[in-house]
């Protein structure tokens, strides 16, 4: 009996600890993992592996180095993303500003002006400057009827374009990043500075300028980083000899001869990147990379920064005071609507700059003329009926939706699944393990796309359905990670304690309470990662093969050789696709902006 | 909650009126503005946030804005601070309209309900804010920041960050950046609503004192009718966008202009009661459980029907029947301390709440027991 009795204690609590093991919600972040580790992580590494791979590890770099052509390049490459960078900062602060302070109606136009654009592919987005700046194009008609050209120009081509296209294309980011660092300050906070007797532009420089400093730091950097890995954009817009980094490394991909060279190349700019983040990390916080709140963990680390940022704080308002102060008074006897105008007249300038590429876009896709001229002679279908009667077309469209569908579902399953180990576990290092999930978004896609196209090769990958749209979900995966997280981080404990107290099981709390809870969240993510895989081009030019083509494959093989209205109808039928995306997954941003 | 602080209230009331408030009222003249609001109007679309409100508020008064959520109370006072636009009418500080001048231009003091911070600046530097944007020399601001936050007890905490201190150290900071100018208004706009209890009757009387001190009209926003029968020298009640009444404490206390008033300050009975006869300024009146008692009441009312106002506190109970008394039976009895909540009912159905202090020789009454109650003509304010 008691040797027993004996035996049953001494073997249920290993039963009840493997059992509460399995039940450990840090299980559920092993699929997206393994996922990660297998298509992500070992192709990188097996990148940097052959980098160093020649006769010395050094030689490959040496050689990279050594050649004039890629230094400059590199140099280059530099100088442009600075140059977006701060573009982007100087025209994406007045217009978050603008979307603070309109109301209603106008607020919610001016937000979808910046969202709208945030969404649609790079490359039809470039594809509309192309349109814009043409010889045809709306901007030459106007300057020759107006009479500073005598005849239509070349405007395309040239490092201002790649500059412009590249503000472009990058300025929702930066405004959205600065945005939802300006709607997190306690509007009293400006009340206050008013009320103490700061003029509107003080209590900017004193108030919101300095606690929105890491908002616009954030997007800096994101921008810059996006920028530095930067191919379609230059590539169409750009003259032949103005080549950015990441342009080198398509270009050699096509050689057989260059293995190794090539991957150092890749290095190169994987290093630069990851540097940039590394520093910028540790300055801001990795949360800058997704735009979130820290994760709850209680790390001690917390307290020191936070005595850190006080002394640093108070060096910086020392020189705010000393430079301040006399600029503030200068600016004291500007009008006091200065500042109002200020932002109204860049805002408004970012928001044309975002939209009216796409609306010429739109009115040329039912132009009636063979060829690209704006405004059209007159309207017609006929691009409409040409793109749905071309089988080529028609089978790159399914291909792609094909792609995105099992994309969406691959990222979703493996995201949700370690949305939910995220938040709910309580193992140690979520941080590591966020930036990790998240890390994708950061490296350059021209990297990922030839370390993957190594791994694509070893297993006969290269053209499988399958194959591409695992590597679409490489991008998709921190998308959804990201938003449900949010969503799981806005539920309720309480609800689900609530449910469980009245009797409910664990899975059943899932079904009635959390699940209801998140499934706008869900439904967004599914969105956002089915549009990140049918936009997907930079991966596919190096993953798919003449079988297996999709849209924007099709489209970017098109724009380099024959600009025609055929494409403008391939980017009106994307933009209604965001579109209906977009007021589909309305209600989920209204409530999933709240959550972060 | 409420009850024993407007008892409290009401008494300190007493005190002031007793020591001639206008002599106060005189000393502070030095500093203080006078403010008036004329015909203030200011829509959001059909909804009338204010309603034509006038309001005359003398220099150094502490004026309180008290009123439900949607009210209009917090719309008026950003008006008044020149943070939302006058549909129509017209503000005048001093005198001079002020309606078309920048809210850093008039100069008042602030403090809002969150604190408002500024999270990126210390305790002193929040403070020297106001003086530095009005352009205060370095050696000053200095020395005039000490001062004052000698005066809120924070001078150890000037170094520290607003988010290391506790909610009610932040109110003091914010109070302080609020008075450090000597601004002739101060705005407070639910400013311990956030705060705990204690915590909250504490620093009511800090401001209190602190008025008295700086001597500033303060315009203060409340929807806590405790807080504002604490702390002002005159009381504005509002509902739906007007001020329904505006008076001394103990005079809206005790006569309310309407059952709006009546029941939103302090807790009341509201007796509809038939009018018998008058005589003089007394009336005589029936309950509808055939209560008959006399009532105090304005001249204006004669016959028919009309609501009384009996405060519960003015209701004598007692075990045996007395002279002029209605029985009732109790049905809940709550210990508050200092203080017994009766609830009861009158014979013939109208419910009474009651409130007696509680005393060796008075039992604690169980539901169900017979008491007998009465008031007196004095007890009793007839309601329009």
């Amino acid at each position: 009996m008691t040797s027993a009795s004996f035996g049953v204690q001494a073997e249920r609590p290993a039963d009840l600890d493997l059992l509460r093991r399995l039940r450990d919600p840090a299980l559920l972040l092993l699929p997206a993992l393994a996922f990660l580790a297998f298509i992500y992580l070992l192709p990188l590494i097996d990148l940097i592996r052959i980098s160093v791979s020649g006769p010395s590890w050094t030689s490959y770099f040496e050689r990279v180095f050594a050649i004039p052509l890629y230094w400059d390049s590199l140099v280059r490459t530099m100088q442009i993303s600075v140059t977006v960078a701060v573009l982007c900062l100087l025209f994406g602060y007045p217009t978050a500003l603008l979307i603070h302070r309109s109301r209603g109606i106008t607020q919610a136009l001016i937000a979808t002006a910046i969202v709208l654009p945030y969404f649609i592919a790079i490359l039809i987005r470039t594809y509309a400057w192309m349109v814009l700046l043409g010889r045809n194009g709306p901007v030459n008609k106007l300057l020759v009827s107006i009479g500073i050209l005598s005849e239509p120009a070349q405007l395309l081509f040239n490092r201002g374009t790649v500059l412009l296209g590249m503000t472009a294309v990058l300025l929702p980011l930066m405004v959205l990043t600065i945005y939802s660092s300006v709607a997190r300050l306690d509007q009293s906070l400006t009340r206050a500075a008013l009320a103490s007797g700061a003029g509107p532009i003080a209590a900017f420089w004193r108030v919101m300028l300095p606690l929105t400093l890491p908002g616009m730091g954030a997007g800096f950097l994101l921008v810059f980083v996006a920028a530095i890995g930067f191919f379609i954009t230059p590539t169409l817009l750009g003259e032949p000899g103005d080549q950015m980094f990441a342009m080198h490394i398509t270009q050699q991909a096509d050689s057989v001869t260059s293995e190794g060279f090539l991957q150092a190349l890749g290095v190169v700019l994987l290093t630069i990147t990851l540097a940039v983040v590394a520093v910028a990390g540790r300055f801001l916080g990795f949360e800058f990379i997704w735009g979130g709140r820290k994760l709850t963990e209680a790390t001690p680390r917390t307290t020191d920064r936070h005595a850190a940022d006080v002394g640093r704080r108070s060096l910086g308002a020392s020189a705010a005071d000393v430079i301040g102060w006399p600029l503030l008074r200068l600016f004291g006897r500007l009008p006091a609507s200065f500042g109002t105008w200020t932002v109204r007249l860049m805002g408004g300038l970012v928001i044309a700059i975002l939209i009216l590429p796409i609306i010429v876009v739109m009115i040329i896709s039912f132009s009636s003329a063979s060829y690209l001229t704006f405004p059209p002679p007159g309207f017609s279908l006929r691009w409409y009926e040409q793109f749905f009667s071309d089988s080529n077309w028609m089978r790159a469209f399914w291909t792609s939706l094909v792609v995105a569908a099992m994309s969406a579902g691959i990222a979703i399953v493996l995201g949700a699944s370690a949305a939910l180990g995220i938040v709910r576990s309580s193992i140690r290092g979520k941080s590591t393990i966020m930036l990790l999930l998240v890390s994708p978004i950061i490296v350059p896609p021209v990297v990922l796309g030839l370390s993957l196209y190594s791994l694509f090769l070893r297993f006969d990958m290269v053209g499988s359905v399958f194959g591409l749209a695992a590597a679409h979900a490489i991008g998709g995966l921190p998308l959804v990670v990201v938003i449900l997280c949010a969503s799981l981080q806005g539920v309720d404990a309480r609800l689900e304690q609530a449910a469980a107290v009245h009797g409910a099981s664990s899975l059943t709390v899932f079904r009635l309470v959390t699940l209801p809870a998140i499934m706008p969240g869900l439904a967004a993510a599914t969105f956002f990662a089915f549009l990140h895989s049918f936009d997907e081009l930079v991966l596919t030019l190096f993953l798919s093969s003449a079988e297996l083509k999709t849209l924007p494959l099709m489209l970017w093989g098109d724009v380099n050789y024959r600009l025609n209205p055929v494409l403008a109808v391939v980017s009106t039928l994307e933009v209604l696709l965001v579109v209906a995306g977009l007021v589909l997954a309305r209600p989920v941003l209204a409530t999933s902006r709240k959550a972060t | 909650m409420g009850e024993p602080a407007a008892l409290r209230a009401m008494r300190s009331g007493d005190a002031n009126a007793r020591t001639s408030p206008t002599g106060r009222l005189r000393e502070r003249d030095a500093i203080g503005s006078s403010i008036a609001v004329r015909d203030a109007v200011k829509r959001y679309g059909s909804f009338h946030a204010v309603d034509r409100i006038s309001i005359d508020i003398e220099p150094g008064e502490f004026i309180t804005l008290l009123g439900p959520s949607g009210s209009g109370k917090t719309t008026l006072l950003n008006l008044v601070a020149g943070f939302q636009s006058l549909d129509s009418g017209e503000i005048l500080v001093d005198g001079k309209p002020v309606h078309n001048v920048p809210t850093h231009k008039r100069g008042f003091g602030m403090v809002f309900q969150s604190y408002a911070l500024f999270p990126n600046m210390t305790v002193s530097q929040n403070v020297a804010f106001p003086l530095r944007m009005a352009g205060v020399d370095r050696a000053t601001a200095e020395r005039r920041v000490a001062e004052t936050l000698e005066i809120m007890r924070l001078t150890e905490h000037a170094t520290k960050s607003p988010s290391q201190m506790s909610g009610g150290q932040q109110q003091r900071v914010a109070i302080a950046r609020a008075i450090v100018r000597r601004p002739k208004v101060v705005l407070m706009d639910e400013p311990l609503s956030a705060l705990d209890r204690r915590l909250r009757e504490q620093i009511q009387i800090e401001i209190r004192d602190l008025h008295r001190t700086i001597g500033s009209t303060i315009l203060f926003v409340t929807h806590d009718q405790g807080e504002a029968l604490t702390m002002s020298d005159r009381i504005a009640v509002l509902n739906a966008g007007k001020i329904v009444q505006i008076g001394r404490p103990v005079d809206i206390y005790r006569h309310p202009s309407d059952r709006f008033v009546a029941s939103f300050v302090g807790e009341s009975n509201l007796i509809e009661a038939e009018i018998l006869q008058k005589r003089g300024s007394t009336l005589t009146m029936k309950s509808r459980a055939g209560y008959v008692f006399n009532a105090e009441s304005r001249d204006t009312i004669d016959v028919g029907r009309a609501t009384v106002l009996v405060r519960p506190e003015r209701i004598a109970v007692s075990n045996e029947p007395t002279a002029n008394s209605a029985p009732v039976s109790v049905t809940s009895s709550i210990f508050l301390g200092e203080i017994l909540r009766i609830e009861a009912q009158m014979e013939g159905g109208e419910p009474l709440l009651i409130r007696c202090t509680d005393m060796a020789d008075r039992p604690l009454p169980n539901v169900g027991d017979r008491l007998h109650v009465s008031w007196g003509a004095a007890d009793c304010w007839v309601l329009a």
